[in-house]
């Protein structure tokens, strides 16, 4: 049965008196009863007591019983209250769907876009790599003058017998592998080549099969792969009988030992690993030069990665003591494998969480502004329930009621707007952002959610609870029936709110501003090359079947004769490389007559291998000398050209024709290098925003490389010639895969796709925030002039003309506005810093962006007061005061 | 060893003390006496088990309490059955019943 009204619980306190009471009437009950049968009052009382037993005993269960009752009824009310209120509420809501609808769409808009940020961001940042304790997981990485970060097989061997803190070292390095099955294109992979005991270090287990033995990383050993698991279900149909059997892999059957669960592997994006074969050479200290492995160790429990960190550095310095002459100044530093990762992504995804949680908190003093207004609204309705006895807690918990059941819809709809946020926001991310591909709305990102629309709710019931004083109710009322009754500290709490919404849409204007003419600034950085009109594609030669440098260089010749005579195509021309497409080769060199320097401090430049017409297709210019020709053959003078930038480095004030130059770099015993010839024009070969590099050109007869791009000018649009080129490499050798198939254009857009990506973000973000800002504004202002009728009829009355009104009103719009925007501008200069290393030629305090923005901001908020201000001009003084 | 008070079994004081409000709200007293004046003292019942059984059977919501006048004009707290404990008296008394028809039948001459 329901209770219209509410008995008290009872206290502690409360349940002892009555227990006591109830055990007390009894007993006198029964002395009375005895005494008046003719006993002796204290005989009575002892007869009493004794017929009733243990009464301790029973006045402790007594309570316990009690207590359970009341907190059963407790429960029970609660839960009733809370039915009753959640369908009160849910009609109060129905009964305006205006304010629910634009409420609950800017809390999903709010939620939606913090969740799919969120859940990218947890994605690629946060989530834990997955493999068993891969915290203790780190790489290791080293540093020296002139170097990169990667290592040598003696390294490895040195670690291992080294290390004390550490349970093991592996080693992986990039694979490229041509994968020829029967009836299908041949396909070009790309995998890692790894110690034997990679996978043991990653702790992981095979899907099927197994993964590497002890030893299978030896020069003798047979041949094996492990391939990933969407590989295998894409190529192999999913069959498990694929485990040992051959496949033909680089022009060598190879033995599939085992496949990986997808997800589990390092690196992510590997389609098979196979074992490096380490020769006694590759072992010796020989190679300690070069250096081209990635190393990972795994950290024992219990040490701490600070302590292990230490002891890497520790052994590199004694190696620095026992080759003074490779590693002077070398150092070791282990960073923890997802750290290492994560890298330089951490800023900008941070920077774009915070400024979607921004749009959130925009959205929410948006809709903190409805709830006050309605609740202004709704003054006398509260007053006459709190006159009908509903105590002030019971309104609060109606508020929060409505405001939870505002945010609970509100934060369903984002996830579900989210989900679609998400879809478009993987598509539109760069290839090279890791573990972007798998990232996904889990219980995390859920949580989180859950949580915002949670203390979204509760805030904005209490909000405007706490404005309905209950002083004031008398007040409301009496007011209330008209309700036009301006409530100074109502309205300036609104303003307040619309003013800060406004604040934070600067900031993030600004932002988006920045990066937006950043990315500008980019795409108008002069690539050195003509991009369009260019065709670019790869082919790898296996080293089985092109096992000499003749017949790659015929292979070249070949394919770039019959792709120079394809219709359609001005000029084709080979290279090891085409600009902006990621390959970095550097190499020390020496210029032969100068005093020999040590090893280590010798210069270095990037090395590009290219044909004649190379120079020709991109259009850089030749400055001095002459290019390459058909003459340079392997068997003729070695000749090179250098860009620029290599003039001005490292010959500044001589001429650089004529002098030789020797690379570290030996092919069969010879080392490369050549005389310089000729020197061109300067190519952005690294990335658009970086400096040019100095470029050492060799000819491409002299210096054969496996892995060709091949480059063609077209006439027409450049992918008419893309099938005809894949042709002419099919004509040439059917088992070869071509790959990274491009147009010069993408080329150049993939270079900037990560500064495209946070850019249009921001862009999108800022957009957001702008359009609820205005809508706030449009909000509050509109609200005040529905306020101000009798105030404005009485002004026309008087003599004020529409103009005036109106201008009064746009006025008190834009000077919310103009506070809003300076506290935004203000918090832009400190918050921009925080991207200013995201900026390419653009200042973080750019006047250009904060001006555009403040004028932006004035436009829109003049178009905002606009729709109310033509209202108030409207006003008819007869019906306004009138009143209603 | 017929002349003896005999103890209660385990759950009889439930059901008699349900029985006992089915006659209409009393307070726990009024309980007491009755069960007494009908079991003419066979039944040894203390008053302390008693309460606690009124106690949990409120707790079951078998029956409801509330504070009232006894008929000397005291507070006191009376008992009525709730319409649960209404259903439970009779499951309870019909599985008495089947159960002393057993135990007699067992017992009856051959």
């Amino acid at each position: 049965m329901r209770r219209f009204f509410q008995l008290p619980w009872r206290t502690r306190q409360q349940i002892r008196t009555d227990v006591d009471d109830e055990l007390s009437f009894h007993l006198d009950m029964r002395i009375d009863a005895l005494v008046a049968s003719g006993m002796a009052r204290d005989e009575a009382r002892t007869q009493a007591i004794r017929e009733f037993g243990d009464i301790d005993d029973a006045r402790r269960y007594i309570r316990a019983v009690d207590h359970d009752i009341e907190a059963a009824r407790r429960r029970s009310d609660y839960m009733n209250d809370l039915r009753s209120d959640v369908i009160y509420a849910v009609r109060k809501l129905r009964g305006s769907p205006m304010f629910t609808l634009t409420a609950i769409l800017t809390l999903a808009l709010g939620i939606g876009a913090n969740t799919a940020i969120f859940s990218v961001v947890n994605g690629v940042l946060l989530k834990p790599l997955p493999f068993p304790q891969q915290d203790r997981l780190v790489r290791i990485q080293f540093r020296q003058q002139g170097h990169g970060d990667a290592s040598t097989p003696p390294d490895l061997a040195d670690f291992r017998t080294r290390a004390r803190l550490f349970e093991g070292f592996a080693h992986f390095e990039g694979l490229t592998a041509n994968l020829v099955r029967e009836h299908a294109e041949p396909e070009r992979l790309v995998g890692a080549q790894v110690s034997a005991n990679w996978f043991s270090l990653l702790r992981v287990r095979p899907l099927h099969g197994r993964f590497f033995a002890e030893g299978e990383d030896t020069p003798t050993a047979p041949l094996v792969v492990v391939l990933s698991e969407p590989l295998w279900r894409r190529d192999f149909g999913a069959d498990p009988s694929i485990v040992g059997k051959q496949i033909q892999i680089n022009a060598q059957l190879v033995t599939v030992v085992g496949v990986a669960r997808d997800g589990q592997v390092y690196p992510m994006r590997a389609e098979l690993w196979m074992p490096t074969r380490f020769s006694v050479r590759d072992l010796s200290d020989a190679t300690r030069g070069a250096r081209w492995l990635s190393l990972l160790g795994r950290v024992k429990d219990g040490v701490s990665l600070e302590t292990a960190n230490d002891e890497a550095d520790r052994i590199e310095k004694q190696m620095e003591g026992l080759f003074p002459e490779q590693f002077r100044e070398r150092r070791a530093r282990s960073t923890q494998l997802q750290a290492a990762i994560v890298g330089d992504l951490q800023r900008p995804l941070y920077v774009i969480m915070a400024a979607v949680a921004v749009v959130l908190l925009i959205a929410c003093a948006n809709v903190a502004n409805l709830m006050l207004v309605r609740a202004t609204a709704r003054e006398s309705e509260m007053a006459i329930r709190t006159a009908l006895g509903a105590g002030r807690s019971r309104l609060v918990r109606q508020l929060i009621t409505e405001s939870m059941i505002l945010s609970i819809v509100g934060a369903a709809a984002g996830v579900m707007f989210a989900k679609w946020g998400m879809s478009v926001l993987i598509a539109m991310a760069p290839d090279d952002l890791p573990r972007v591909k798998t990232a996904a709305i889990d219980g995390t990102a859920l949580a989180v959610t859950a949580s915002a629309a949670l203390l979204i709710g509760l805030v904005f019931g209490v909000l405007p609870a706490v404005q309905t004083k209950a002083g004031d109710l008398a007040n409301a009322l009496r007011a209330g029936a008209r309700g036009t009754r301006t409530r100074r500290h109502a309205n300036r709490t609104k303003r307040f709110i619309v003013a800060a919404e406004v604040a934070l849409a600067v900031t993030l204007l600004t932002g988006a501003g920045l990066l937006i003419r950043s990315f500008r600034e980019l795409m108008a950085v002069d690539p050195g090359f003509q991009p369009d009109h260019i065709m670019t594609m790869r082919v790898l030669l296996p080293g089985k079947t092109y096992d000499t440098l003749p017949k790659i260089a015929d292979f070249a010749r070949q394919l770039e004769s019959r792709a120079s005579a394809l219709p359609g195509v001005r000029s084709a021309a080979l290279g090891n490389a085409v600009p902006l497409d990621g390959t970095s080769f550097w190499l020390s060199f020496g210029v032969r007559g100068r005093a020999p320097v040590r090893q280590s401090e010798q210069p270095s430049a990037s090395i590009r291998i290219v044909t004649p017409n190379y120079f020709t297709v991109f259009g850089t210019p030749l400055l001095k000398g002459r290019a390459f020709t058909a003459d340079d053959r392997g068997n003729a003078p070695r000749v090179a050209i250098v860009n620029q930038t290599f003039v001005k480095r490292f010959m500044p004030n001589e001429d650089p024709l004529g002098k030789v130059v020797e690379i570290g770099w030996k092919i069969d015993g010879v080392r490369q290098g050549g005389q310089i010839v000729g020197v061109v024009g300067d190519i952005r070969d690294d990335a658009l925003d970086a400096n040019v590099d100095p470029i050492f050109y060799l000819p491409f007869d002299q210096t054969p490389v496996d892995g060709i791009a091949i480059t063609a000018r077209t006439a027409a649009p450049p992918a008419s010639v893309t099938s005809a080129l894949r042709g002419v490499v099919r004509d040439l050798d059917p088992t070869l895969p071509v790959y990274a198939v491009k147009t010069m254009e993408q080329q150049v857009a993939t270079s900037v796709s990560r500064q495209r990506f946070y850019a249009t973000l921001l862009g999108v973000f800022a957009t957001v925030a702008l359009l609820l800002a205005a809508v706030g504004l449009y909000g509050v202002i509109a609200y005040a002039v529905s306020q101000r009728t009798h105030e404005l009829g009485v002004r026309v009355a008087l003599g004020a003309s529409g103009t005036r009104i109106s201008r009064m009103v746009i006025g008190e719009g834009v000077i919310l506005t103009a506070a809003g925007v300076f506290v935004g501008l203000v918090a832009s200069l400190g918050g921009a810093r925080i991207i200013a290393k995201l900026l390419y030629n653009v200042k973080s305090s750019d006047p250009v962006t904060f001006i555009a923005v403040a004028l932006l901001l004035g436009v829109v908020a003049a178009c905002a007061s606009y729709i109310p201000a033509r209202r108030a001009a409207r006003v008819d003084p007869l019906v306004a005061m009138r009143g209603d | 060893m017929a002349s003896g008070p005999m103890d209660l079994l385990q759950g009889t004081l439930d059901v008699l003390v349900l029985r006992a409000l089915r006659l209409g709200p009393m307070h726990g007293y009024a309980v007491s006496r009755w069960i007494r004046e009908r079991t003419d003292g066979v039944l040894e019942i203390e008053d302390a088990p008693l309460y606690k059984a009124l106690h949990r059977l409120e707790r079951a919501g078998h029956v409801a309490a509330e504070w009232g006048f006894s008929e000397n004009n005291r507070r006191a707290r009376f008992y009525r059955l709730t319409p649960d404990g209404r259903r439970q008296l009779k499951d309870e008394e019909a599985a008495w019943r089947r159960y002393a028809a057993a135990v007699f039948k067992v017992l009856e001459p051959a």
